[in-house]
């Protein structure tokens, strides 16, 4: 016991005297932004689950593009099971001369079966529980719909043919999916109007959902009973089961912001074990007399792992509020994007952020932790006794270790753990002998260089290894935020300006057969040029070879992603021009119906090859189809683009719409009011709105990452805090010296702002460097567009590295020449 | 072996046989010491005296356990130390030994009690406290306790020091110029507690000075040059 006490008192005394502060700085950097995941996917995983059943509305739910039989929902009847219904579908709507896609939402009088609805007044003010939705011949809008309108409530509001009376903003549904499509505002609607809207047609795109309630007995022999009915276009869903889209994009999400704070927690431990190599070497002496009045070695070690042990305890604990803090943030940041009612965090994922605290302070700080153990006490009586440096393959073994054990904990994927581990290693290794090679470079000019310049220089090749990881910690940092806010800002302007001039901005889509030709003979007259019309029938890909396509798929690949929804199947008599065929028939065959032609990329994923037999389920039926050939699209070309081409005729048997692309002019927006007043059916996709949309939701997202950034950039100040001070008391004898030699104050403080001037300088031009790169390679590669280097990068990242580094560094030395020459030159 | 160990002892606490040490240097090997033989009684007082690179820190660091010779032994109360694991020389330390140095190797963080106290904490002693007191008392520092290092004189950290060795009523005490980095009349206060403590608790006194007036106030008196006793 009294060893333990005699380590808290240590410990006490050695914070009292600021020692370890940097250190616990560092600990608390890394666990708050590691604990802000830790909690925050936590909470969306505890809401998921424990408001399953009001995230379905219901018990159990069964959704797809068709209706259901009538003998199923007769058959739940039976079972005892209550039931509800809900269909979705997009429709422009069109008032005051403004034009809006919204998400239309016609629910069955018994909706939600389990939740709740909640609705307000246009100010806010009189929010109300609704069991039950929107009566006939009203309508209830999401707030956002009223000024963009020019409606208020009250108002009529004309869905298709509908005329419907606004009475109520609808500010909560339980079961509000998560895809493109819910980011239009909601109208929800009584579904008794559903068939006056005129809106649905064979061949449209829209969503079915049927919910049941009712005892857990019921409901297993009612799903249980309706499995192998089933087809592959329809899901059954229950509280069991995480909602596939929700749940794949939470845990994109966690993925992508816990792999973020990964950076911080290894920036952070560059921190912790530089300030603790300071520690230990400035208890060398401490320890010598603790051996020397008999403590053995292993009684050293547990006296200061008992120290650090106390240390992370209470850093992590307050870590740990600190994260908690950080993740309410990001909550807020994110509102619009999350479900509004969230389960608090569990115990464990608090215990994750405190251990993973504990478990960073000993993978960074036991390496020189360990070389106490090795300090002879023969030290009392000679100075000059310093124990061997810890080997190399323990540092950054147990740091590897630790970030490898992180990464996985994230991706949950041996392969990619390994693959992000060996890019991040190269990546580092390449900017550090880019570091490493620079300082030698700049070493030769020195003597080249006036004095001022010279003994600047030499503060950062003092010690070379600090100086690359302080450029290596900050370059990276810079690179992130600048990465962040040029995704933000500028990524889909210059992706939208390398499109051609009049390249199309609106698509139509839900054009009725029988509406066609009146339709293109409309954009004609108002001299709108369409590109081609495209019928369009839904189907889903099943079978590849008779085998089912589940057996084909890489987890998260294109492939998957596509065989899980519907795909829009067309025919052609000419393959789109930009499309170049890649293998397989170069000759398209319009005369032999059941051909087919696969998006290359796709095929790729799911190993199609020309001659393949494809099977896909068109509601009901079953369509085959001989591929063809396989070819390139240019997505990015605003036509309209497949994945799937046949051959004429392939679809005639199927109900279809059509879908074409058009541009229009700012200046002629209002033609398009015309168009849908004839056309009430048809939905505009505009891609200017969409594209505002997008940008809206991406701010939202990078200003949450950016919450993660500022942690980043929390722990380049401490690494940069922690090498000056474990040089502080060379520079101490330093300034004394020069001083004494006759050096004015002025020149001390000059050669430090140029030692951190160059640091940050160096560290903003690799950023710059950096961030071209990734630039140049996400333009080129993902977006297909040329990249233009952007000057004011060039200007502002190196400035910034500039500013902040010389800020604070400065900072750090300014008790260097405040003591006495003398004085110093003595100790 | 072991015999009854009193005041009157004539039986060598602490012996030297042989004892060489060599270290290898960029000019091949070198003799710090050659062939040093010695014996010291109970309760003696020993000055080891000679000139700068003599050997007598290297002779004092083998007799207390804290380096191993190249060759020769070490008897302490009957057991050779050198051939004891570095956790067994440390016990050894732990059991037997004080400390005096000549930069006194206070602990920064700790108050002139916490220092003192800190060999009997380590021993697991509960009256640790009450101990540290009542020598730094002894050392007139008694209105001095809750003092760091850094607010004492060389003096006064000096009889911190000394109160610090003399805690544990150590067997042996080891003192490495006790007074090198003290003015004269200092040194001199030093030294008469030292050797007044070391009367109090019969300890065995082993002293490295270049002092002769120190060396006088000793017993016995080791003269070494170039690594010999001469």
């Amino acid at each position: 016991m009294s060893r333990f006490n005699l380590a808290l008192k240590l410990l006490w005394r050695e914070s009292r005297s600021g020692e370890l502060t940097l250190l616990a700085l560092a600990l608390l950097i890394a666990v708050s932004s590691s604990t802000t995941i830790s909690l925050f996917a936590d909470r969306l995983h505890r809401t998921m689950i424990s408001q399953a059943a009001e995230f379905l509305a219901a018990d159990l739910a069964l959704a797809g593009a068709t209706p259901i039989s009538a003998d199923w929902l007769q058959k739940a009847n039976e079972m005892g099971l209550a039931q509800s219904q809900t269909t979705e579908f997009n429709s422009v709507l069109l008032e005051n001369e403004e034009i809006l896609l919204a998400s239309v939402k016609a629910v069955s009088d018994a909706y939600p079966l389990r939740g709740f609805l909640k609705t307000t007044d246009a100010e806010d003010l009189n929010t109300q529980i609704d069991r039950r939705g929107p009566e006939p011949g009203q309508a209830w809008v999401e707030k956002r719909i009223l000024p963009a309108l020019k409606l208020k409530l009250g108002d009529s509001l004309t869905v298709g043919e509908k005329k419907l009376l606004i009475s109520r903003v609808l500010s909560y549904e339980p079961d509000k999916r998560g895809n493109f499509y819910s980011y239009s505002p909601r109208v929800m609607i009584n579904l008794n109007d559903l068939q006056a809207t005129g809106v649905i047609q064979p061949g449209s795109r829209v969503h079915y959902a049927f919910q049941f309630s009712g005892a857990e007995a019921a409901l297993t022999n009612f799903r249980d009973w309706l499995k192998p009915l089933l087809t592959p276009a329809q899901r059954l869903m229950d509280i069991h089961d995480d909602r596939p889209e929700l749940g794949a994009a939470l845990s994109r999400a966690e993925q992508y912001l816990g792999l973020s704070s990964i950076i911080v927690v290894l920036i952070a431990g560059v921190a912790i074990a530089m300030s603790t190599q300071r520690y230990t070497e400035r208890n060398f002496n401490t320890t010598a007399l603790l051996r020397c009045l008999g403590c053995k070695q292993s009684e050293v070690i547990w006296l200061y792992t008992c120290q650090f042990l106390l240390l992370g305890f209470f850093t992590s604990v307050v870590g740990c509020l600190l994260g908690w803090l950080a993740q309410q943030g990001i909550f807020v940041l994110l509102k619009s994007l999350l479900p509004e009612q969230l389960a608090n965090p569990s115990l464990l994922a608090y215990c994750f952020g405190f251990l993973n605290g504990l478990a960073i302070l000993f993978g960074f700080a036991l390496p020189p932790l360990l070389r106490l153990q090795k300090v002879s006490p023969l030290r009392v009586l000679r100075r000059d006794l310093e124990p061997t440096p810890s080997s190399g393959w323990l540092i950054y073994g147990l740091a590897a270790t630790l970030v490898c054990a992180l990464i996985w904990r994230y991706t949950e994927d041996l392969k990619m753990t390994a693959m992000i581990l060996g890019v991040g290693l190269a990546a580092l290794l390449g900017l550090s002998l880019l570091i490493f090679g620079g300082l030698k470079l700049a070493r030769k000019l020195l003597q080249h260089m006036s004095l001022h310049w010279r003994f600047g220089l030499q503060g950062l090749l003092r010690n070379s290894r600090a100086s690359v990881s302080q450029i290596l910690a900050f370059s990276i940092t810079l690179t992130a935020m600048a990465l962040s806010f040029t995704v933000r800002n500028d990524l889909i302007d210059n992706w939208q300006k390398q499109l051609p001039a009049e390249a199309p901005n609106h698509f139509a889509l839900n054009i009725f057969s029988e509406q066609q030709a009146a339709f293109a003979a409309d954009l004609q007259q108002t001299f709108i040029s369409s590109s081609r019309f495209y019928p369009v029938v839904r189907g889903r890909l099943t079978e590849i070879n008779a085998e089912p396509v589940q057996q084909r798929v890489n987890k998260d690949s294109q492939g998957q992603e596509a065989t899980q929804r519907e795909l829009s199947l067309t025919t052609a008599a000419i393959l789109p021009e930009d499309n170049k065929i890649t293998a397989g028939d170069e000759t398209w065959h319009i005369d032999q119906p059941n051909l087919v032609s696969v998006e290359q990329k796709l095929a790729d994923s799911l190993k199609i090859r020309p001659g393949d037999q494809l099977t896909f389920s068109v509601g009901s039926e079953k369509l085959s189809a001989t591929v063809a050939n396989l070819r390139n699209v240019q997505w990015d070309t605003m036509r309209p683009n497949f994945y799937m081409i046949f051959t004429p005729g392939s679809l005639d048997a199927y109900p279809s719409t059509f879908l074409t692309s058009f541009y229009l002019p700012k200046e002629h927006k209002q033609l398009l009011n015309r168009l849908l007043k004839k056309y009430p059916a048809i939905t505009i996709l505009e891609v200017d709105q969409i594209l505002l949309q997008f940008k809206a939701i991406l701010a939202q997202l990078t200003q949450a990452v950016n919450l993660l950034l500022y942690f980043a950039l929390l722990a380049g100040f401490s690494v940069l805090f922690a090498a000056v001070y474990a040089t502080l008391d060379q520079r101490i004898y330093e300034g004394a010296l020069l001083r004494t030699l006759g050096a004015r104050l002025g020149f001390l403080r000059i050669t430090q702002l140029i030692e951190f001037g160059l640091l940050g300088g160096i560290a903003g031009v690799l950023a710059a460097i950096t961030t071209e790169a990734i630039l140049f390679g996400l333009y080129h590669q993902v977006l297909h567009i040329a990249y233009r280097p952007s000057p004011y990068l060039w200007a502002l990242l190196p400035g910034i590295g500039v500013a902040g580094v010389t800020l604070a560094g400065y900072w750090g030395v300014r008790d260097v020449v405040k003591q006495p020459p003398l004085l110093v030159l003595r100790r | 072996m072991t015999q009854s160990l009193t005041e009157n002892s004539t039986f060598p606490i602490i012996a030297a046989n042989s004892l060489c040490k060599t270290v290898s240097t960029s000019e091949g090997p070198l003799d710090i010491l050659s062939a040093i033989d010695l014996s010291i009684n109970f309760a003696e007082s020993i000055a080891i005296v000679g000139e700068s690179g003599s050997g007598k820190s290297t002779l004092l660091s083998l007799l207390a356990g804290l380096d191993t010779p190249s060759s020769g032994s070490v008897i302490v109360k009957g057991r050779d130390i050198t051939q004891l694991s570095e956790d067994g020389r440390a016990a050894f330390r732990h059991e037997l030994v004080g400390f005096v140095f000549q930069s006194f190797q206070l602990l920064p963080g700790l108050t002139a009690l916490e220092n003192v106290m800190l060999p009997l904490e380590l021993k697991g002693d509960s009256q640790a406290e009450t101990a540290a007191r009542a020598l730094l008392t002894r050392v007139g520092l008694a209105h001095r306790l809750m003092h760091t290092p850094k607010q004492l004189s060389g003096g006064e950290q000096q009889r911190v020091a000394l109160a610090r060795a003399f805690v544990t009523q150590p067997a042996i005490l080891f003192a490495d110029e006790p007074t090198g980095n003290l003015d004269s009349k200092t040194g001199a206060h030093i030294i008469d507690l030292l050797f007044e403590l070391n009367q109090e608790q019969h300890t065995t006194l082993i002293l490295v000075t270049h002092d002769a007036t120190l060396a006088a106030r000793c017993l016995h008196t080791i003269h070494l040059a170039g690594g010999k006793r001469v």
